[in-house]
């Protein structure tokens, strides 16, 4: 246990120069785009010489690239730092919450938090259809369900996002009317981050029920990828150990099927485990495009907006907020590792 | 010698493997009895069958065998039934019950994400000897108490990674006699271990089959293991039996040319040899199998039959059978 939580701080550690790193990158492309931020901030063409000259004063526009860098980093480490765009402060928009938020209500939800609630549920798709589909194809070796889930590893990876969500939505929203596309309910208390649980642990069914309801179809076009991709690794890891020795020796020793498999897929674990890991980053990657499409108001959309209003300050600290996820995710990963195999030293 | 009680018949076995290259015919007519009570052994080359067969015993031909023809009876106390015609159900109640297996690699056997308490206490609670994990739990140190393991309290909590090979093999075995069963196929049970731990571990199921009364499958290459651990003996080549006996008879009086140079092949445990000979020419390809006699080409003494009829296993005298055509007219 020391061990672990030794490796555990090691790890922590290195994130620092990670994140140092990804955002000093951003910064620079976005200062490379040969265009007046403080102008566009102000109103852009119209925008008279004295706000832009404030503006400049304020961000620091003037100073050198390092300075401006420091600066940013600094503020957005104390949250002091106000979005050009949206007038609130970055993490108050991604995070805390805002009393001016979505679509002008008020939210005790920070974007953030919508785009990770869009995120697990992808994830729950790929977990619980694409590692049993993974299984059920190994099982049926060369029948045609095999050929049929290989493929749709292939399909997901050559499907557009954009193209998926708008057959689904012209599906299910134009032809049956069962899903809505506007508008994001809330529970009335925010206590976990996440919606769903806040609405369950709160008693508000119906709010719980809505939100799944707003989120079941975005996040199976965001997940869509995933399925095939888990659904094939978890099918070449199960084959393998399907074939193993102790697999035989149980048969021998009597174990029923479905021990058998229980045995078979915890030793197939670790390269699915790893590849899920993988995932969940390629998942916050496609947040965007599925959040455009659905009109969900996460923090895919708001990057997106950042990008469009030259607001690198929001961007920066949406960059900042997406690598801590993906570390984080990963270094789970390799905690996973141990529970799963006990030959997993740190 | 005593009179024999059969407790298992393989009764003409035929085993093919549908593979890419050909039908591989890897078991063509193998017919023995084991007596309650023996150790039986199958001896012969790698890739004479053995292996197969006893997998067969219980239905357990890997893929892409299938068994084609072939009877075989399991004495139980309250009856005869035919395991090949028994459902996949009722079958997997006996495997590990009433009839275990020791596997050759013990590194392999063992599922390296549970601890060998775990894996003998799943197979006691999975036949329902045991109702209880908890109490399979407790009952699995015995278990590894009665192979001799050393400080059973605490290797029931380890990893198989944090044993040795031959406390692998020890669990393996632990797991094979935790529902007492009434037959035990160990199949070459020592190969993958030193020598020294070899002598252990065959002086731990001798010691094993006279306390509980059990009937030993014995598979293995190994001549000298044969001479120490075997009442009787049946000689393989290339899927069939050629020669069955008692060792006594099998080692000092064998009949069939394989059998004499397998003997002139490795020290004979029983009687004196001068220099060691190699049986010439390889292992028969069992897609296009010799026609005939399946020893044939090797064979020093090769009739014209031999290349048109396969040999019967005829008895010679009491209790030795051989299958080849200079002994039977």
């Amino acid at each position: 246990m020391a061990e672990l939580k030794r490796f555990i701080v090691r790890r922590l550690v290195t994130f620092i120069p990670t994140l140092i790193g990804v955002t000093l990158l951003v910064f620079i492309i976005a200062n490379l785009i040969p265009a007046d931020p403080a102008r566009a901030w102000a109103g852009g063409e119209k925008a008279s010489p004295e706000v832009i000259e404030r503006i400049r004063e304020e961000y620091h526009l003037n100073d050198p690239w390092y300075v401006q860098y420091v600066f940013l980093m600094k503020k957005l480490f104390t949250n002091d730092i106000v979005s050009p765009r949206t007038h609130n402060k970055i993490w108050d928009d991604l995070i805390f919450g805002t009393s001016q938020g979505v679509a002008g209500a008020g939210t005790k939800y920070g974007r953030f938090f919508i785009t990770l609630q869009l995120t697990l549920f992808a994830f729950l798709y790929i977990v619980f259809i694409g590692i049993p589909l993974g299984v059920l194809s190994a099982l049926k070796k060369d029948s045609p369900l095999d050929s049929a889930v290989r493929s749709l590893a292939l399909v997901g990876v050559s499907t557009p996002v954009f193209w998926l969500g708008y057959l689904l939505i012209y599906i299910f929203f134009v032809r049956f009317r069962v899903i809505e596309l506007a508008g994001f309910p809330e529970p009335t208390q925010r206590i976990t981050g996440i919606m769903v649980i806040d609405a369950l642990l709160l008693g508000e069914n119906d709010i719980a029920i809505q939100i799944i309801n707003r989120l079941a179809l975005p996040a199976f076009v965001l997940g869509f990828i995933g399925i095939g991709v888990i659904a094939r690794i978890t099918r070449n890891a199960f084959l393998e150990t399907w074939n193993a020795d102790y697999i035989e020796f149980g048969k021998a020793r009597g174990l029923r099927k479905s021990r058998l498999m229980r045995h078979a897929l915890k030793n197939a674990l670790v390269p699915i485990v790893t590849v899920l890991g993988l995932q969940f980053g390629g998942l916050l990657g496609g947040a965007p495009i599925t959040e455009t499409v659905f009109g969900i108001p996460g923090m895919g959309r708001y990057m997106i907006e950042a990008i469009r209003n030259f607001d690198y300050p929001a961007l920066i600290g949406g960059v900042l907020l997406f690598a801590l996820i993906y570390m984080l995710a990963n270094l789970i990963v390799d905690i996973t590792y141990a529970l799963i195999d006990p030959r997993v030293r740190y | 010698m005593e009179i024999c009680k059969p407790i298992l018949e393989v009764k003409d076995l035929y085993v093919n493997f549908y593979t890419y290259a050909g039908i591989v015919k890897a078991i063509d007519g193998v017919t023995f009895t084991v007596c309650e009570g023996e150790t039986f052994c199958l001896v012969g080359e790698t890739g004479c069958g053995k292996t197969v067969t006893s997998r067969a015993i219980t239905k357990l031909v890997p893929e892409p065998g299938r068994i084609e023809k072939g009877e075989i009876i399991y004495h139980t106390p309250y009856g005869k039934i035919n395991l090949l015609e028994l459902p996949e159900d009722k079958l997997r109640e006996i495997r590990g019950k009433e009839i275990a297996y020791i596997f050759q690699d013990p590194a392999a056997a063992l599922d390296p994400l549970y601890t060998i308490g775990y894996q003998i206490a799943e197979t006691m609670v999975e036949h329902k000897t045991v109702p209880k994990w908890k109490e399979a739990f407790i009952k699995a140190i015995d278990v590894l108490r009665s192979v001799l393991m050393p400080d059973p309290e605490k290797r029931v909590k380890a990893y198989p990674h944090e044993l040795s090979g031959g406390m692998k093999q020890r669990s393996v075995i632990g797991i094979g006699l935790s529902n007492q069963p009434r037959i035990i196929i160990a199949d070459e049970p020592t190969s993958y271990l030193d020598v020294t731990i070899q002598a252990q571990i065959m002086d731990l199921l001798r010691k094993l089959k006279n306390e509980k009364r059990l009937t030993i499958i014995l598979i293995t290459h190994n001549m000298g293991l044969v001479a120490e651990m075997c009442d009787r003996v049946a000689v393989m080549y290339a899927g069939n039996i050629v020669e069955l006996g008692t060792v006594e008879q099998v080692f000092k009086n064998p009949l069939h040319p394989y059998t004499k140079g397998l003997l002139r092949a490795v020290p004979n445990p029983l009687t004196k040899i001068e220099r060691l000979e190699a049986i010439p020419g390889t292992v028969p390809n069992l897609i296009y199998p010799p026609p005939g006699c399946r020893f044939h080409p090797r064979c020093s003494y090769t009739m014209d039959i031999c290349k048109r009829e396969k040999p019967r296993l005829v008895e010679i005298e009491p209790g030795h059978h051989v299958a080849c055509w200079l002994y039977s007219r």
